[in-house]
């Protein structure tokens, strides 16, 4: 009837094409009829926070193997170009700006690396294994300079890292990358493909989230205002949209409803029956167009929960949460809001609410842009991943206190990203590639500790042979579906309700990655 | 004239009223073929001017019924581009530095000029289109270094450009420096092999997936061609990506300097011209690729002397034949006109005319615009009770429908309105998109909607949620009771406002009242329960018996005409455009 039909067609064959292959069908079309294996009578509160760095993260200046073997590629790789983006070795005192740096040679400025010292050491509790291709006896690490406040926590255990991570359907090498294999998944490298892939596991067009799957399956555990079971702060996400949960939209920073000054009490432009009329009228779904209907419908939940949400986070707990606290860019001085703070701000508000308004289960989607740094990286990732340790280590000191109740351990944050970036530079920047590495944070997390594999770093070149990467791309070596599937049994996910959502988990020797 | 032969080669389309009748399951009526021609009501002519402009008027209404749909369009087309960018904020930096000497235009002084042209200039289809080439060619506030002179300039590039050859706008966006800067082209180097540095490969990608040809191979109606197992076939991979990057190398701020051009800082813009900020990108030959560069079938050998804008030339001009433009750009033309989910006969009668205009050209936007505001799905007077027929309003263009259709003005003449993005506020602002994606992607679907189970896209949803319907509505009400913007010596009223004299005048009968924001609102198609509702809260507004005050009863019927207006904007109706 219309190229609508033709689209839906072409995820179905998609979807066909993979199950062919074993893999399985698009996450959580046969939800509804699942749920009894999951822990739906748990009366703890958990929720699991959604970081989604938008634009893909260069993953390899946010986490960085520090042993000789792979910080010589790594060094020798990034240190070229109009702006150098190689980062200073572990141990290397930051060079004052207009001195000139002993490891580059090069007068430090406040936007290049010499200016910063070097990566931040951390020490993983499991030694690494060696990967194939590294040529190191112990694997060492380190975090970009900018996120001290991350491996502080880190230190304290309450942070992980986890490896090398894409999307991926089943186990790939390097070989079926070269070949174009069918079984890479749809449109790598494309932003808004990724995106869509991160969260729901189909490219663009995908109608449900695996955050929205996994509400889907706990909403039972919530007894009232349902509305609010999936959060965001962010504008509309695919991550929390379920089959039958729909997601909140709510502000960042304020109170968390916006309230329709038409619907409210004085007389609107002196008519008695006008606020009354146009709170009917806003709402009506008998239009002739699906258009019309479609968006009266977020108008009514718009209006249904507003007063509800906003009374419930002006009380209470939600009143101990501290602001979020400004940015200080460092390299222009600028005191600034904090993106990621403030979204962090209203879901712990929220969290702190979420006992009087009966909920024990929630999903919460947050973003921080824009980290397509194909340009000027220097300056901007290392904004954004000060802008990102900022925020992180807000809502955990936040969440120790939340009106005297530490609820650290009920709360997972982990972050998300569509792509890592290319291994080599284009002078000053990195382009799109497919694995990166993560943080997820939280009382309940094992953290101290890097899981899955760190790769081998390199680009081959004479007899270096890294199986790893293909061309500057690294090749992941765990799926967000692991990843997610960790999450999601922390959660009181069950192990069919699981596979159900991740239909591809089983391509996997290990469906959780032990985090949690 | 290429344009008229196009004009009337859709029209004389002999089969045309049975495709549209087949889309929308409707009989063809009599005479249905002369629909296109000329509209015969105001309703009519006010449902065209709601796909073609920023919002019917009285005056626009007028001309419609005058000169006919194809008429008007040719008229328009033909008229000059009016109120550039670049001549409101220079005027404004003057008078900004007449009071502060050192302060320097903001991206709200491009959005007022925005809304200043968008809301006043008579050139309407050019002001229309040319925000709809914007949420194509995307570039955006969002991103570090964007001048509000040059983004000015890069709006006006896309108005000057409306109407002519898509393989101009291609190469005149390419080369815009905010482009260049936006997507990283501007100061993009070649290879170095001895370290593995690559050329950037961000413009080589977007420029093919979001500008030209997107990601499958598509058939002449928008469909998507597969192979043997039903996968779809890509139009490009990463080598072709990498291919295009080279040859987006060694362009850089336009500069008049012939010595030095080899010099890193001046190729990162020490040497650029004064007027760098209107002036296309030029080439820095040291710095471009004479590797080999594969691309889309094409195959640039190797050379020794670089030759930036030969090859430039031979990739643009790759790109802009392959078949897959005249659907790719001309669907979502359709979709930021007339409807979201267009017919597959409709896109194809449009990708025709891009491909060839009657003329043998191909590529000609003035013939592509015409054919999607004059084609049969447009016209067919049944789509507007089709459940599934036309799009969500954009923000912005809700907000120039109210100011147009009242004949808002602006106290200080500077249109006020600034940056309406926040998402309690419209979530929209012109040039001003999260990404290089646009505010909502062709393909989006909204979850858990009557729409996304008929498997139908919705993209103006991407920005609907439960902040931003509310924070449209507040909106609306603020401007339509007291104006919108800062005044800047009253603090009650905004700056753009309006008087509602007309509406004023009708406002003790409620009836009258209603039908007019109908025509100029809802061309005609107000539903009677919206029109009951407005009636009712209308005459709930007593208006005041003598001996009240001329001011008295003045501020009653205002009252009642801000209030019909307010209900027509907030409704649902209203806001689904068909």
């Amino acid at each position: 009837m219309t190229p609508r039909s033709i689209d839906r067609r072409r995820f179905l064959r998609i979807g066909g094409a993979l199950s062919v292959l074993g893999a399985g069908t698009p996450f959580a079309l046969q939800l509804a009829a699942s749920g009894a294996a999951s822990a739906a009578t748990a009366s703890d509160y958990k929720a699991i926070v959604c970081i989604f760095m938008f634009g893909g993260n260069d993953g390899a200046n946010m986490v960085l193997a520090t042993d000789d073997d792979s910080w010589g590629r790594y060094f020798a790789t990034r240190n070229t170009g109009f702006s150098p983006i190689a980062l200073m070795p572990s141990g290397i005192a930051p060079t004052p700006v207009g001195q000139r740096s002993q490891v580059t040679g090069r007068t430090a400025l406040a936007g290049t690396p010499e200016s910063w010292g070097g990566v931040l050491p951390i020490t993983p509790s499991t030694p690494q294994p060696i990967p194939s291709g590294t040529n190191a006896s112990a694997r060492t690490f380190g975090l970009h300079p900018f996120l001290a406040p991350v491996k502080s926590i880190f230190d304290q255990g309450r942070l992980a890292v986890v490896a090398n991570i894409g999307a991926l359907t089943q186990p790939i090498v390097k070989s079926q990358y070269a070949s174009n294999s069918p079984l890479l998944p749809g449109s790598l490298f494309s932003h808004n493909d990724q995106q869509s892939t991160w969260q729901s596991g189909l490219i663009e067009g995908a109608h449900v989230g695996w955050g929205g799957a996994m509400a889907d399956i706990l909403l039972g555990m919530n007894t009232t205002n349902t509305v609010f079971t999936a959060i965001s702060p962010a504008g509309g996400a695919l991550f929390l949209a379920g089959n039958t949960v729909k997601q909140y939209v709510v502000n960042p920073s304020q109170q968390p409803a916006t309230i329709v000054t038409a619907t409210q009490a004085a007389p609107l432009f002196n008519s008695p029956i006008a606020a009354s009329t146009v709170n009917d009228l806003i709402q009506d779904t008998s239009s002739t167009s699906n258009f019309a209907n479609d968006y009266a419908g977020v108008m009514t939940r718009s209006i249904g929960a507003a007063a509800t949400i906003n009374n419930a986070v002006s009380q209470g707990p939600s009143t101990t949460v501290p602001m979020a606290p400004n940015y200080v860019n460092p390299f222009t001085g600028a005191t600034q809001p904090n993106p990621l703070a403030m979204q962090l701000q209203t879901v712990a508000e929220i969290i702190a609410a979420a006992p009087s308004l009966g909920l024990r289960r929630q999903v919460f989607f947050v973003n921080l842009g824009s980290f397509d740094t194909h340009d000027s990286q220097n300056t901007r990732q290392s904004d954004l991943l000060g802008q990102l340790a900022q925020g992180l280590a807000y809502f955990d000191s936040t969440l120790a206190n939340i009106g005297g109740a530490d609820l650290r351990s009920s709360v997972t944050t982990f972050t998300t990203s569509e792509f890592g970036r290319t291994f080599t530079s284009n002078g000053d920047g990195t382009d799109h590639a497919w694995g990166s590495h993560h943080f997820v944070m939280g009382g309940a997390v094992k953290g101290g500790n890097i899981y899955g594999q760190y790769p081998t770093l390199g680009v081959d070149q004479g007899s270096f042979y890294n199986p790893d990467m293909v061309g500057s791309v690294l090749i992941p070596t765990t799926s967000v579906y692991q990843y997610g599937a960790t999450l999601g049994t922390w959660f009181g996910v069950g192990p069919s309700d699981l596979a159900t959502i991740f239909p591809n988990l089983s391509n996997f020797a290990s469906p959780t990655l032990g985090f949690l | 004239m290429n344009r008229l032969v196009a004009g009337a080669a859709i029209i004389g389309l002999a089969s045309a009223p049975l495709m549209a009748s087949l889309v929308t399951g409707a009989a063809p009526g009599p005479g249905s073929q002369y629909a296109a021609v000329t509209p015969a009501t105001a309703n009519d002519a006010s449902r065209f001017l709601t796909q073609a402009t920023f919002g019917p008027t009285d005056s626009s209404i007028g001309a419609v019924q005058s000169s006919g749909i194809p008429g008007w369009i040719s008229q328009q087309e033909a008229m000059a581009p009016s109120q550039s960018s670049v001549s409101f904020l220079q005027s404004r930096l003057s008078a900004l530095n007449a009071a502060n000497p050192n302060v320097k235009l903001k991206s709200w002084d491009f959005y007022d000029s925005f809304w200043k042209s968008s809301i006043t200039a008579p050139d309407q289809l050019r002001q229309r289109v040319k925000l709809a080439l914007s949420e194509i060619f995307v570039i955006s506030f969002s991103a570090p270094g964007m001048d509000p002179l040059s983004v000015g300039s890069y709006y006006d590039t896309l108005g000057t450009s409306a109407f002519g050859n898509y393989r101009t706008l291609l190469e005149q966006a390419t080369l815009h420096p905010m482009m260049g800067n936006y997507l990283n082209m501007l100061g993009s180097t070649k290879a170095d092999l001895t370290t593995g540095q690559h050329a950037d490969e961000n413009f080589a990608r977007e420029i093919q997936q979001l500008m030209s040809i997107g990601l499958y191979q598509l058939n002449q109606d928008g469909s998507i061609q597969t192979d043997a197992n039903g996968a779809p076939i890509p139009t490009y991979n990463i080598s072709d990506i990498q291919g295009l990057a080279k040859v987006f190398t060694g362009f850089s701020w336009y500069s008049t300097i012939t010595s030095g051009k080899g010099s890193v800082t001046y190729y990162l813009g020490q040497q650029r011209d004064t007027n760098w900020a209107t002036k296309s990108m030029v080439a820095y030959p040291a710095f471009h690729s004479m590797e080999s560069k594969s691309f889309l079938g094409t195959t640039i050998p190797a050379s020794t002397t670089p030759d930036p804008t030969g090859d430039l030339k031979i990739a643009l001009d790759t790109i802009f034949n392959h078949p897959n433009v005249g659907p790719f750009i001309g669907k979502q033309l359709i979709q930021r006109l007339v409807t979201s989910n267009p017919s597959p006969a409709y896109i194809s009668r449009v990708a025709g005319v891009f491909n060839n205009n009657g003329a043998g050209v191909r590529g000609d936007l003035g013939a592509v615009v015409q054919a999607i505001l004059t084609d049969p799905e447009a016209r067919d007077p049944n789509a507007v009770s089709n459940p599934t027929f036309g799009k969500l309003r954009e923000p912005v263009v809700r907000l120039a429908n109210w100011a147009r259709a009242f004949k808002a003005k602006s106290y200080t003449g500077w249109w006020l309105i600034g940056d309406t993005s926040a998402p309690d506020a419209l979530r929209q602002a012109a040039l001003n998109s999260p990404t290089v994606f646009n505010f909502w992607r062709p393909g989006y679907s909204p979850p858990g909607t009557a729409l996304a189970a008929q498997g139908l896209v919705a993209p103006e949803f991407q920005v609907v949620d439960e902040v931003s319907v509310a924070g449209y509505l507040n909106v609306m009400l603020d401007a339509i009771g007291t104006g919108i913007g800062p005044h800047p010596t009253n603090t009650t009223v905004g700056d753009v406002f309006s008087t509602y004299a007309a509406e004023v005048a009708i406002a003790r009968d409620s009836g009258k009242l209603a039908d007019r924001v109908n025509l100029l609102l809802l061309y005609g198609q107000m539903s009677s329960g919206l029109r009951t509702r407005i009636i009712n809260a209308v005459n709930a507004i007593a208006i005041p018996a003598p001996p009240a005050t001329t001011a008295q009863v003045s501020a009653a019927l205002t009252n009642r005409a801000e209030l019909a207006v307010f209900m027509a904007t907030a409704s649902p109706e209203y806001l689904a455009q068909r």
